[in-house]
This record gives structure tokens, sequence and C-alpha cells, in this order.
């Protein structure tokens, strides 16, 4: 062997984030939070900020986020982290806050505040998974639950004439001239977390850049609460949700799109 | 008659419906009959117990300090029920899943192969019936028939499960335990 | 004999609204009253009733406003956190004169607190919790059988005083299950004249709490408080058991009180004189029953699920020379029958008196 490949045997290539904590998950099998929790973990590393990051933890199966990270966390009250992060960045603004919200904490309670972090143009970051369902309260409808899905207030399947139409929150806060950069992203499969990865890190990079507002939504699985095996759950989003939801860069102005092109790769 | 039963167990061995079962087959008797659900915050594999009370009177409290009656399931359930158990009560115990044996001198235990006998019957998951036969030879709070007209209404349109559950639940009535412990008075 | 079903006791509650003729039912899930809105979701459909999954607390108790305004019998469930949400909608439908039940099934605080049964909701729900010069109704369920019959004649009281009624049970009452006999459904609903129902070949209706003419602001007020005062007079409620020789005499109310009965009886085999006293209706409180108590009773248990809440509305009740402890627990714990008993062993040893 030469010296090279011997000094090379000897780098650690993967190891447990520092921002992640040694704390058991307390997710269901297949949930998709787990492994965006590690991405955020591996961002603020990369990025190194652990020490300015603040989590604001929401209500949903994600309660107890600032338990798995090893950075200042709090909770905040259904669906107004985007107006306790508002505060935190206000009074502080070297940290780093970001929100971690699910589709009952941002698209349903929390949509005033979202939008008007959005519209005031925060510098704070939100990440917002979607996996279609309230999970922690048992599977009921989200604001995002597809018409004729199933789900314990709906269980003949959404109606759009008793229940509406799900929302697109990318969409829909992209038409507001605050945010920076909104982008969707998925957790199906190893390509899609790689450019999960990349998104979330951009949103950091928007926030330290002091740029505006940056939310990536990520579609993810809810194996227990649709009600199939974790495997089928990853083929459900991508038969279901990507057609709905598609995936892609909603709002991108001029100044993170330079950021964007700054580093070839995350 | 004034029986407070325990159960506990891990969720998904079924615990939550054998209490049920016991709480229907009681009302069919004519019984004051009260079933008290709870579960921890997961919502898989979390530890699940229940209590019901079985009265000739009306009932008051919700929650057992002491059953007369209990079904451990998983060692969770036996750490957290034996010490509690009233003098003279019964223990039933899942010795597929729990190696360790009671201290107590005073109370009742039958420790029973769950996981064989479920698989006697082809079915791993009927593990909570087979406990509630063992429960009824040793205890007859209400009848074998009341329990088997409660399950013929509600598992009505799956026979098949029907069907497993009775086997395991006779099997487990039939279970003699090899080393069966009664306290030292002697009444079982 | 009524044939008996068993029922846990969050469907009991929406059992109870649908045989009341609910004819409409907004919510939003909140653990542990998730199973009312899922089980309407699938009754209020097949009765042909109105069910709208809200976006909030605060959108559900305005659905509920919007309904009662429009003269339907409407409902909301919710927990502890939700029903801090609703405080301000219960003031506005208050000032309106409208009717509508509210469900609060407590659990653990503040804050988010835990899912865990609690009734440290008391001071919120009975004295007021929203802002200005308002009373609403409580009713507080002890047993499954009553989260039917109580919320049945929530409907019935709601209409009767145009004002909001609050149903309070706790959390591990939710999940109860007891045998119940169904009630008839009612059929026949009240008229109101004065809902917004379109003003065809009649005068308009307005439904408003706001006044703007400072000669009407103490009158408005007023036609209020004659209401609360007909309410004090006529609708209190509570159950008495073993009173008439008792030298102790427990206060309990929902899941506390049935723990309080088990205390009763075992108290009451070991030879001691001990009563309990459920208040049924929390407002209006019962004080005269327990006032009139206090001439000959020596002493007052409160058994509660909150660090003492309860207690006040007694001790205000008996007076001040008399002796009023507490026993409860708090943080969504339950209270056993056998801390009870502790208690009222540790108090009958001690002598009266200061």
């Amino acid at each position: 062997m030469t010296e090279l490949e011997t000094s090379e045997l000897d780098t650690a290539l993967y190891h447990r984030p520092e921002s992640l904590e040694d704390y058991p998950f307390h997710f269901c099998p297949g949930c998709g939070h787990g492994i965006v929790f590690r991405l955020i973990a591996e961002v603020v590393d990369e990025l190194k900020i652990r020490e300015r990051a603040v989590c604001v933890a929401s209500i949903g199966c994600s309660v107890t986020s600032y338990h798995y990270f090893n950075f200042d966390g709090l909770e905040s009250a259904h669906g107004r982290a985007p107006a306790v992060a508002t505060a935190i960045k206000r009074c502080h603004p070297h940290l780093i806050p970001f929100t971690y919200q699910g589709d009952g904490d941002l698209a349903s309670i929390g949509t005033a505040e979202i939008v008007h972090a959005c519209a005031r143009g925060e510098n704070i970051t939100t990440i917002f998974i979607n996996n279609a369902i309230y999970g922690m309260t048992g599977g009921q409808m989200a604001p995002t639950t597809l018409v004729g899905m199933y789900s314990t207030s709906t269980p003949g399947g959404r109606k759009p004439s008793l229940a509406g139409y799900p929302i697109r929150v990318c969409e829909m806060l992209s038409s507001l001239d605050g945010p920076a950069y909104i982008a969707r992203v998925s957790v199906h499969n190893p390509a899609a977390v790689r450019k999960a990865k990349q998104a979330i890190k951009l949103a950091f990079r928007t926030q330290l850049a002091n740029l505006g507002m940056s939310l990536v939504e990520v579609l993810s699985p809810c194996p227990t609460n649709w009600r199939v095996e974790p495997v089928e759950a990853l083929k459900w989003l991508v038969k279901h949700m990507l057609p709905q939801y598609p995936l892609g860069e909603y709002k991108l102005i001029e100044a993170v799109a330079a950021l964007k092109k700054e580093v070839g790769r995350a | 008659m004034h029986e407070e039963i325990a159960l506990g167990g891990s969720g998904g061995q079924g615990v939550l419906f054998v209490g049920r079962l016991l709480a229907e087959a009681s009302l069919l008797e004519g019984y004051e009959v009260l079933y008290v659900p709870s579960y921890g915050a997961e919502k898989r594999g979390g530890n699940v117990w229940c209590n019901v009370t079985i009265s000739d009177e009306k009932i008051g409290a919700l929650f057992i300090a002491r059953p007369t009656i209990a079904i451990a399931m998983n060692p969770a359930s036996l750490a957290k029920f034996e010490p509690a158990m009233k003098p003279e009560s019964l223990l039933v115990v899942n010795q597929s899943l729990i190696p360790s044996k009671i201290s107590r001198e005073d109370i009742s235990v039958v420790y029973v192969s769950v996981s064989d006998l479920a698989a006697e019957v082809g079915d791993n998951s009927a593990g909570n019936l087979v406990v509630l036969g063992t429960l009824l030879a040793n205890r007859p709070v209400v009848s074998m028939s009341s329990i088997i007209a409660v399950m013929d209404g509600m598992l009505s349109k799956n026979q098949e499960r029907l069907e497993v559950n009775k086997r395991a639940l006779n099997k487990g009535y039939a279970w003699v335990q090899k080393d069966y412990v009664h306290p030292p008075s002697g009444r079982k | 004999m009524s044939k008996k079903t068993l029922m846990a006791g969050n469907i009991a509650i929406a059992e109870g609204a649908i045989l009341a003729g609910c004819q409409a039912y907004f919510g939003y899930p909140i653990t542990p009253q998730n199973e009312i809105l899922e089980h309407m979701s699938k009754r209020m459909p097949e009765e042909g009733r109105v069910f709208v999954q809200t976006e909030s607390e605060l959108a559900a108790i305005n659905m509920v406003f919007g309904a009662a305004a429009a003269g339907c019998r409407a409902m909301t469930s919710t927990s502890s956190p939700g029903f801090s949400l609703e405080q301000e909608g219960i003031s506005y439908m208050s000032g309106a004169e409208l009717p509508g039940v509210i469900v609060n099934v407590m659990r653990g605080g503040p804050g988010l607190g835990n899912i865990g049964g609690a009734q440290g909701d008391y001071f919120q729900a009975t004295k007021g919790g929203g802002h200005g010069d308002y009373r609403v109704i409580n009713l507080a369920p002890a047993s499954v059988q009553e989260m039917i019959d109580l919320t049945m004649l929530a409907f019935e009281l709601a209409d009767k005083y145009r004002n909001p009624v609050v149903v309070l049970p706790d959390g591990f009452l939710g999940q109860a299950m007891e045998p119940v006999v169904m009630r008839e459904p009612v059929t026949e609903l009240p008229s109101k004249p004065w809902a917004i129902t379109g003003a065809v070949g009649r005068p308009k209706n307005i439904i408003n709490s706001f006044e703007m003419d400072p000669v009407n602001y103490r009158p408005r007020v007023e036609l209020l408080l004659r209401k609360f005062d007909e309410i004090r007079r006529n609708e209190v409620r509570y159950e008495g058991i073993n009173l008439d020789d008792a030298s102790l005499v427990i206060v309990a109310y929902g899941s506390a009180s049935r723990s309080a009965l088990t205390a009763m009886n075992m108290a009451r085999q070991k030879g001691l004189l001990v009563g309990l006293l459920r208040p049924i209706s929390l407002f209006p409180f019962p004080y005269q029953a327990l006032s009139n108590l206090a001439q000959k009773v020596v002493d007052f248990l409160v058994a509660e699920l909150s660090c003492g809440q309860l207690i006040e509305d007694v001790k205000l009740a008996v007076g001040l020379d008399k002796r009023v402890e507490l026993v409860n627990q708090y943080g969504g714990v339950p209270l056993l029958a056998e801390e009870i008993l502790d208690a009222i062993e540790k108090l009958i040893k001690q002598p009266a008196g200061r």
C-alpha cells in the first residue's frame, strides 16, 4: 500500500455529525424525519454554525426536535414557530434560527405566521415537512392531504366539496416579494436525499448572507398513517405526491443564485 | 363480586382487545363494568396498559392501585404489576417473553408459554387470547361462553381470526402449569 | 330495562351531541379528544349534518359563532391548549347572546403540558377565561353516561339562555368505557326568530356584541347580568352521597369524584363518617348547598386534579372558619382512591380548630 492510501484509510468518511446528539429517535420505522434531522445536522456542521444555530420546534411528531440537535432549541405554540424565530433573529441577528414544521403546524394553524414571516422577508429559515397527513394526533386530514386520500377525519377519502383541496405551500408563498429562496425537495431515494441536502444547505447560506426568508419543503413518507409498509410508502410518495407537489426551486433571487454558483456541490 | 384486573404489554400484543373482551363479557353477564386504556406517547411499540373493573356495585375509581388479577405480557408490565398486586391475587405471566420469576409469596402466579401455545394454534399473534383462557381457567370472572359470544359479535366479519382466537382461548384454558405456585394458604 | 352498550367517553359526547340535534360540528385535532372529531367526521355526514375540520381552534370557535348566529345547534370540542384559543370566541358569543356548546377534554398543563388527564382549566372555564363580564354554564360529567346526558343538557341550556355552555370532562373520562343507555333523540328544536336566516318577510336581524352608543353601554351588560342571575337561581346541579351523618365531606368533580367515591366507601368500611358532594354544574356553583352543609360538617376535603382551583370556590362557600384541605394530583397524573383515603384519615386524626 502506498502512504497516500493508508492516510485515506485513516480518514473517517462517515460519522455522527457534532450537531446531532447521540439520542435515539422516537420516530416510526420508515419515517422521513430522521433523514431530514441528519441532513440539517450535517449542514450546520459543514457551515460551522453549531454554536449559533437555534431550532424552533413546532407541534407534531417533531415536537421534541430540540432533544436531537446539539445546539440551542425551544418549543413554540402550534403554528407560531415563524413568529418565535422572527423574534429571536431580530433580537440576536448573529443567531441562526430555523423552524422545523409539519403540515398541520405550517399549513393549517400557522398560515398567518408563515405568510407574514415571508412577507416581511425575515432572515430565518423554515424546514417544512410535508407528509400529507397529521402524524402525532393519529392520522387526521392535513391541508396537504390529497383528494381521495383516506384519513381518520375523511374516512371516505377527501372530498373537495366537503373538505376542499390540498395547499401547495411553495407555490403560494413564492408569490410574495419577501422570500429569497423557496424550494421543494424529497427524501424518497438517495439521489433525492442528496438534492434535499443541497437545498437545505443553500437555505442556511441564504440566512447567513442576510438575503431574506428561506424555506425548504420536504416531501416525506409516513408509513404508519398512510397505512402501508415503509418501502411501499416511498413508492406511494413517488406515485401520488410528486405529481401534486412538483419538486424544484420556486423562488430564487439573483443573490441566492449567485451563492449557488459559488460552490459546485454540497 | 368485585375484581380489579390490570393488563399490560407492548403495543401490538393485543392487550387492549382482551381488556375489551372482558369488559363486554361482563356487561353481557349483567355486571357493572369499567374499562380504561392507557397509552404511551409513541404511536408504535410503546407500553400499553388497561384496567377492567367488574363489580356488582356501582364502580368508583377509574384507576386501580392494587389489582386482584393481572396479565403481564412483557417485562415492563411484570415490573409494574408485581409490587402492586393485592395479597391472594392472581398474576398470569407470559413466560415466553418474561424470563424472570416473581418473588412475592402471597400471590398466585401462572406462567404461560404464550408463544409456544400461540404457535400451536397456528398464529403467533393470538397470544393475548391464550392468556385470557388461562386467566379464566384459574379465576372464572366471566364464563368462556360469554367471551365467545362477544367475540362472535366483534369478529363476525373475520371468521378466520375468530376461529384462531377461539382455539387460542381454549388452548390457554387447558394450560396446566408444571410448577403452579399458589399462596401458602393453599387457596388457588 | 333499556339495553346497555359499552361506550368510550369521547364517543359518548359525540353521540350525545347528535341525539341533541347538533346540526354543525367544527373541530381541530388535539389529543386526548381526537376520537370526538373522527367520530363526528363519519357520523355527521351520515346524518346529513355539517362537519368541518378547521385550520385551528380559532377558526373552529368562530365557525360555531357563525352557525349559532344562523340559528343552528353548533358545537366544537378541544383540549386545554385549544380551549385557550377559543376564549376570545366564547366572550364574543356570550356578548352576542349566541348559544353553543364547547367541549374541553382537559389535559395536563400549563403550556403544551402533556396528554394525561387533568382539571387545571377550572379557573379558565368557570371564571371567564375570555375578556369582559360574562359567565358560561359549565357542566362536569363524571361517567360515560353523563358524557351523553350532560352534552344533551348543554345544548338545551345553551338555547334556553342564549349563551355558550362548556362541557368539562378530563382526559381520563374521555378514554374510559362504561355501559350506557342511549337516550331518545331530541326531535323538537326551539325556534330562533332572532337568527340570521335571510330577511324574508321579516325585518332584518343583526347579531353583534359591539355597542357604539354610550347610552347603551350599561344596559347592554345588564341584560347579560340578569341572565346570569337567572342561571344561578335555576341551574345549580350537584350530587350528594352520605351527607346526612357526615362529619367530613369530600368535594370533587369529574374523574376525581370517582376516586373520591371509592375512598368514601373504603372510609365508611372503617367506620369513618364521610360523605361526598359532587358538583355537576361548576357554574353555577352549588355555594348554597355547601354553605348549608357547613352548618354541621366539621371538615371539607377537596379532591382535584389541579394545584387548587375548585378549593377556592369551596372555601368561599363554607366560610373561613371551616377547615378545608386539599388532596390533589396535577400535571396529567391520576389521583388514586388510596391517596384520598390517606388524606381523610390524616384529617380525621388531627383535631379540628386552629
